[in-house]
C-alpha cells in the first residue's frame, strides 16, 4: 500500500477554463429516463444554479457528476478528468454536501472530520481537527455526535467536509433546505467565500431567491433536459416577454415567473 | 502561488489506498466497539452459554464430549449472532441513512469501504475466539495444542466468513432494513433450532445428515473436529465443504444484487 498522498497528475487533466464540461449527459433507471442529453459547462470561479421542479433531474444529473450512478451515455470531465474512465481522481477534485447530510451515528464530530480527512489523503492531527471544527463555530460540540447537532450546525459540519480538501468543484444538493432565514444566509456567505478562494459551485435549489442571491449563472431543467440557461437576469429579461412567463406573473416579472412559466404551474411530487 | 493555484494542487492530491483503509478501518472499529448491541451478541452471549452450560455439568451430544459441544456452540452462536443481526442490520440502516452514498461520493473505493465493515467484524469474531478459548481452558480444563489454538482461530474466521457472506445475501437481495431485520431473526432462529435439534438426532437421521450441511450444524463440527483433532471424521469434512460452499453462494449474492442506496 502506497504512504502518505501524494501529488498526481491527472489523466487528461484539462488546462481549459471548464472546471465541469458535462456533454450529452444520459441517465436511465430501467424505462425512465432522468435525465436527456444535458450538456453545460460550468468556469472556474463560477456559482452555477441548478433549477428545476421535483423530479426534474436535478439530483440524478448531480448523482452522475457524483460519480454515484452510470450514465447510459454522455460524458462528465471534472477538471478535464473523466469520471467513468477515472473516478477515484475525479472524487479527489470534488466536494459534495449531498440532500441528506448522513454520517454513522455512533461517531463524534471529530472522529467524522478525522474520517473524511484520512478519505482525502489529508492526514491531519487532532489539533488541526479541533482548529478547523472551531472554525465552523462549532467548538464545544467538538466530542458530540451529529444526530445531536441542530439542523445549522450538521449543516455546517457537512460543508466543512465537503471542502475539507480544497475541492476544485463544489457540488452543493439543495444545501438550504430546512435552514432557518439566519443559518441560510450564513451558508450563502459561506458559498461566496469559497468562491472567493478560488472555487467553483454547483448547486441545486428550489429557491428562487437563493439562485438570485448567489448564483452567477442558472440552467432550468424539466423532465430531464435543460430548458434555459443564463445569468439571473439574463433569464428575466430573455423570457421577460414568453407568453407562458406573462400568464403566471404578478406585477414585475420575477426569476420565480420564469421559472414557473417554463416548467408549468402543476405540483410535482 | 495563488490561492486559486493552492486550491487546484490541493484538489489533484491522489489519495493513498493505506490511509483510506486505516481511516476507514478506525471509523468502523470505533462504530462497532460503541454498539453495545453487537457486543452483547458477539461478546457477552458466547461467555453466558459456556457459564449456564458449564453450571449444567456440560450437555454432551453424538459424537462430542460435553465441553467440546459447549465450546462449540458458544462460539458458533456468537459468530451467527453478530452477523446474522449485527451486520446485516447495521449495513441496512446506514445504506436507509445515506452512509455509503456519502461514502462513496469521496475517493475512498468501495471495495474498501465494504472490506473494511467485513474485517472488523472478523477481528471481533477472532477477540471473541480467544476469550470463549480461554474461558473454556480455564473452566473445563482443556488441553490444546497450538496448532489446535491456531485452527480454532482459523475455524472463527471461515466461520465468521460464512455467517457474513449470508448476511451479506440477506442486505444485497432485500432493501428494507425493516425486513432485513426480521428477516436475520428467522434465519438466526431456523439456523439455531436445524443445527441443535438435528445435532441431538432427536429428529432422525434424515434431519441429523441435513443438519451437518446447516451453518450452524458444519461449525459446530468444524470446531468439534479441532478439539478433538484426533478424531477427525467425515462428518467434520463435510463441515469444511459446507462453509465454503455457503462463502462463496453467499458471497456472490451479497455482492451481485447489494445496492448502495435503498431507493
Amino acid at each position: 500500500m502506497n504512504e502518505p498522498s501524494e501529488p498526481s497528475e491527472p489523466s487528461g487533466a484539462s488546462s481549459t477554463a471548464a472546471i465541469l464540461d458535462i456533454d450529452g449527459l444520459v441517465v436511465r433507471y430501467g424505462a425512465r429516463t432522468a435525465v436527456d442529453g444535458v450538456t453545460l459547462r460550468i468556469d472556474r470561479g463560477e456559482i452555477f444554479g441548478l433549477l428545476g421542479p421535483n423530479g426534474a433531474g436535478k439530483t440524478s444529473t448531480l448523482s452522475a457528476i457524483e460519480g454515484l450512478v452510470k450514465p447510459s451515455s454522455g460524458t462528465v470531465l471534472v477538471d478535464g478528468v473523466d469520471i467513468q474512465r477515472d473516478p477515484l481522481a475525479a472524487k479527489a477534485r470534488l466536494g459534495v454536501q449531498l440532500q441528506a447530510s448522513s454520517f454513522q451515528a455512533e461517531l463524534t464530530i471529530d472522529q467524522i472530520v478525522r474520517l473524511y480527512a484520512g478519505l482525502y489523503g489529508l492526514p491531519i492531527g487532532p489539533a488541526e481537527i479541533a482548529d478547523r471544527i472551531r472554525g465552523i463555530g462549532l467548538g464545544d460540540e467538538l466530542g458530540k455526535r451529529f444526530k445531536s447537532l441542530s439542523g445549522g450546525q450538521q449543516q455546517r459540519l457537512s460543508l466543512l467536509i465537503a471542502v475539507i480538501h480544497q475541492p476544485v468543484l463544489l457540488l452543493l444538493d439543495e444545501p438550504t433546505s430546512g435552514l432557518d432565514p439566519q443559518s441560510r444566509r450564513q451558508l450563502w456567505d459561506r458559498i461566496e467565500r469559497l468562491r472567493t478562494d478560488g472555487g467553483s459551485i454547483l448547486l441545486t435549489t428550489h429557491s428562487m431567491e437563493e439562485a438570485q442571491a448567489v448564483c452567477d449563472r442558472v440552467a432550468i431543467i424539466d423532465h430531464g433536459t435543460l430548458v434555459t440557461l443564463d445569468t439571473p437576469a439574463g433569464l428575466i429579461a430573455r423570457h421577460r416577454d414568453d407568453p407562458r412567463v406573462t400568464r403566471v406573473a404578478r406585477g414585475e416579472v420575477t426569476l420565480e415567473d420564469v421559472f414557473i412559466g417554463l416548467t408549468g404551474s402543476e405540483i410535482r411530487d | 502561488m495563488t490561492d486559486s493555484s493552492a486550491r487546484l494542487a490541493a484538489g489533484s492530491v491522489h489519495p493513498s489506498t493505506g490511509l483510506i483503509f486505516r481511516s476507514l478501518f478506525r471509523a468502523d472499529f470505533t462504530v462497532l466497539l460503541r454498539n453495545a448491541r453487537t457486543l452483547i451478541l458477539n461478546i457477552a452471549l458466547p461467555i453466558l452459554i459456556l457459564v449456564i452450560t458449564g453450571l449444567h455439568g456440560g450437555s454432551a451430544r453424538a459424537g462430542f464430549t460435553g465441553s467440546v459441544f459447549d465450546i462449540a456452540l458458544a462460539l458458533t452462536y456468537g459468530l451467527m449472532s453478530s452477523s446474522l443481526i449485527g451486520y446485516s442490520l447495521t449495513v441496512a440502516r446506514d445504506r436507509d441513512a445515506g452512509v455509503f452514498q456519502r461514502l462513496r461520493v469521496t475517493p475512498a473505493p468501495t471495495w474498501a469501504i465494504m472490506t473494511s465493515r467485513l474485517l472488523v467484524q472478523i477481528v471481533l469474531d477472532i477477540i471473541m475466539t480467544v476469550i470463549v478459548v480461554a474461558l473454556g481452558v480455564i473452566t473445563r480444563h482443556l488441553d490444546l495444542t497450538v496448532a489446535q489454538v491456531l485452527l480454532l482461530g482459523c475455524v472463527s474466521i471461515a466461520g465468521g466468513a460464512m455467517f457474513l457472506a449470508i448476511a451479506q445475501a440477506i442486505v444485497g437481495l432485500v432493501r428494507s432494513a425493516a425486513v432485513v431485520n426480521a428477516l436475520g431473526r428467522v434465519f438466526y432462529v431456523v439456523f439455531l433450532l436445524l443445527g441443535l435439534l438435528g445435532s441431538s438426532g432427536l429428529l432422525g437421521s434424515t434431519v441429523h445428515a441435513i443438519s451437518n450441511w446447516s451453518p450452524v450444524g458444519a461449525m459446530i463440527n468444524l470446531y468439534g473436529g479441532v478439539l478433538e483433532l484426533g478424531s477427525w471424521d467425515w462428518t467434520d469434512t463435510t463441515g469444511l465443504i459446507a462453509t465454503a460452499g455457503y462463502i462463496v453462494v453467499g458471497a456472490f449474492i451479497g455482492i451481485r444484487w447489494f445496492r448502495w442506496d435503498s431507493r
